[in-house]
C-alpha cells in the first residue's frame, strides 16, 4: 500500500463516476462493476483527485478540513488511493 | 430503509450463439414471451425509483436484442450506469458506435480459453477470432473493457496465457471466476471441476500476476467454491442489494434463484418493481437473519456470509434454508467432500460435455 508516490497526480478513470446517491444523499462511485460507497474521508480526497493535484498537494488541502495528524492523514490518502489504483478506478499521472 | 436494490441484472434474452457447457441460465427456461422494449424501459424507470444505479445487460446474449441501443438509451435516461456482458458476438463497429452513442458506459466479453481451438470447442460455435476483434474494436471506440473466462479443468493450466491475452487486448478488468456448479455447471461437474492442485497453481499465478499488473489491470480471482472452508457471501445477502429480471420478466433475488423448488417468482407484467422488491414472498424468504438455521444463526460470520448461497444449500442437502454446505461447520460438508474426492479419481477421463441448448 505504501507504493503510492504522493508526487504522481491522481485522477479517477474516464469510465467512473463520482456522484450522490439520489436515495441516500452519501456520495458514491458507480463504475463497471458496481457501486461503492464512500465514507466522508474518501470522498474529500477523490474530489481532489483531478489529475493536476499531487498527493502532497491533496494531503494539504485535506489538513485544512479535517482536524487529523498527518501521519493518520497521509495513511488514509495512501490507502484510499493505493486501492483504487488497483482496481484500476484511479489513474496516476506522473 | 433497511433494504434497497443498488444493481440490476438484466437478462434480455436466452437466445445465444454459444453453448457452453456451465452457462449461468437455467437448464428448465421458464415458459413465456420475452419483454418487450417498453416492458425493459418500464422496468429501468421503475429500478431507477428504487435506487437503482447500475445495470448489467446480459442474456443469453444481449446483442441478440434487435432493441438493445434503445434499452441502453433508456437506462441512461433513468441516470443508470450501462455494463454489457456480452460474447461479442454480433458487435460490429456501427452496433459499436450506436451503443456508444447510446450512453453506454462499459463492455464485458466473454473468452473461454486463450486459444481458438479450445476456446471454439467449450463455445460450440467458431467465435474465439470474432471475439479478438470485437475486443480490438472496443478499445478503438475508447469504451473500457472488461475479460470475463470463466475457469474449470479444461482451461485452468492456460491462466499465464489467459492473463497474456487480457493485457494484449489492454482490459482494464480481467474476472477469472472458476464455474459455478448450478444448473449446467453442475451437470457438467464431473468434466469441469479441477483438481485441488490445478486450483492452488492457478491461485499463485493469478495473485502474483494482479501484483505485477496493479494499476494497469485489475485481476480478480474466484475460487470454487468447494475448495473454500467458508461460504462465499452470496448477492451480498438475499433480497439486500441486487436484483435479476429474467427474459421472461420473473424478478430474481440471484440470478440462479428459479433453481430453488417451492420459491414462485413475481413477474413485471403483474407487480411493480417496488412491490416484488418490498413485500414478495421470495425477496423476503432470505432476508436478514431470521430465518438461518444453526450454526449460522449462532454465526459471528453470519452478516459478513449470510449463511452462503441458498441455491447451492437446495441443490445439495434438497433444503434452501440449510446451511451452504460448503462451510465447514454445515453438517452437510461431507456432500462437497464426496463430490471432490470424486473428482480427484475421475479426472482424466471424459465422458464428453453437456452443451447448452436454446429454448
Amino acid at each position: 500500500m505504501s507504493r503510492v508516490d504522493l508526487n504522481c497526480r491522481p485522477v479517477l478513470a474516464a469510465y467512473v463516476r463520482l456522484k450522490t446517491d439520489p436515495v441516500s444523499g452519501d456520495p458514491i462511485l458507480v463504475f463497471p462493476e458496481g457501486v461503492m460507497i464512500l465514507n466522508a474521508t474518501a470522498h474529500a480526497i477523490l474530489v481532489l483527485c483531478d489529475g493536476h493535484a499531487t498527493g502532497h498537494d491533496i494531503l494539504t488541502a485535506l489538513s485544512t478540513q479535517f482536524e487529523v495528524d498527518e501521519p493518520t492523514l497521509r495513511s488514509d490518502v495512501v490507502e484510499c488511493v493505493a486501492d483504487l489504483v488497483q482496481r484500476n478506478l484511479i489513474i496516476l499521472k506522473s | 430503509m433497511k433494504y434497497r436494490p443498488y444493481a440490476l441484472l438484466a437478462e434480455l434474452t436466452y437466445i445465444c450463439p454459444l453453448h457452453c457447457p456451465y452457462c449461468s441460465n437455467p437448464v428448465h427456461y421458464p415458459h413465456g414471451e420475452e419483454l418487450a422494449t417498453d416492458e425493459w424501459k418500464r422496468v429501468f424507470a421503475e429500478a431507477a425509483q428504487l435506487g437503482v444505479l447500475h445495470l448489467g445487460l446480459s442474456g443469453g446474449e444481449p446483442l441478440a436484442r434487435r432493441d438493445l441501443v434503445e434499452l441502453v438509451a433508456a437506462a441512461r435516461e433513468a441516470e443508470i450506469y450501462t455494463n454489457l456482458i456480452t460474447s461479442a458476438i454480433g458487435l460490429d463497429r456501427k452496433r459499436l458506435v450506436d451503443l456508444q452513442n447510446a450512453g453506454l458506459d462499459s463492455i464485458q466479453i466473454s473468452f473461454q480459453a486463450d486459444e481458438a481451438s479450445l476456446a471454439d470447442t467449450l463455445a460450440g460455435a467458431r467465435v474465439h477470432q470474432r471475439k479478438l476483434e470485437a475486443a480490438r474494436l472496443v478499445r478503438e471506440t475508447g469504451l473500457p473493457l472488461s475479460l470475463n473466462v470463466v475457469l474449470h479443468r479444461r482451461n485452468i493450466d492456460q491462466l499465464e496465457k489467459i492473463i497474456a491475452l487480457a493485457e494484449n487486448l489492454d482490459a482494464i478488468r480481467l474476472e477469472l471466476a472458476n464455474v459455478q456448479y448450478y444448473g449446467w455447471g453442475y451437470l457438467n461437474k464431473n468434466e469441469l471441476l479441477p483438481t485441488r492442485e490445478q486450483v492452488q497453481t492457478a491461485a499463485a499465478t493469478a495473485s502474483a500476476a494482479k501484483a505485477r499488473l496493479a494499476g494497469r489491470m485489475e485481476l480478480v480471482y474466484v475460487l470454487p467454491d468447494y475448495y473454500e472452508a467458508r461460504p462465499k457471501p452470496c448477492m451480498q445477502g438475499w433480497g439486500r442489494r441486487y436484483l435479476t429480471v429474467n427474459p421472461v420478466g420473473n424478478v430474481l433475488p440471484c440470478p440462479n434463484a428459479t433453481s430453488i423448488e417451492n420459491l414462485t417468482f413475481e413477474n413485471v407484467r403483474k407487480q411493480s418493481l417496488a412491490f416484488i422488491w418490498h413485500e414478495s414472498d421470495s425477496f423476503n424468504r432470505f432476508r436478514g437473519t431470521d430465518w438461518m438455521p444453526l450454526p449460522c444463526r449462532e454465526c459471528p460470520q453470519r452478516e459478513i456470509d449470510f449463511g452462503g448461497c441458498r441455491c447451492q444449500a437446495a441443490l445439495l442437502t434438497g433444503d434452501a434454508s440449510a446451511t451452504d454446505p460448503v462451510c465447514e461447520f454445515s453438517p452437510h460438508r461431507d456432500v462437497v467432500d464426496r463430490l471432490l474426492s470424486s473428482v480427484a479419481h475421475e479426472s482424466g477421463h471424459s465422458n464428453g460435455l453437456i452443451a447448452r441448448g436454446n429454448p
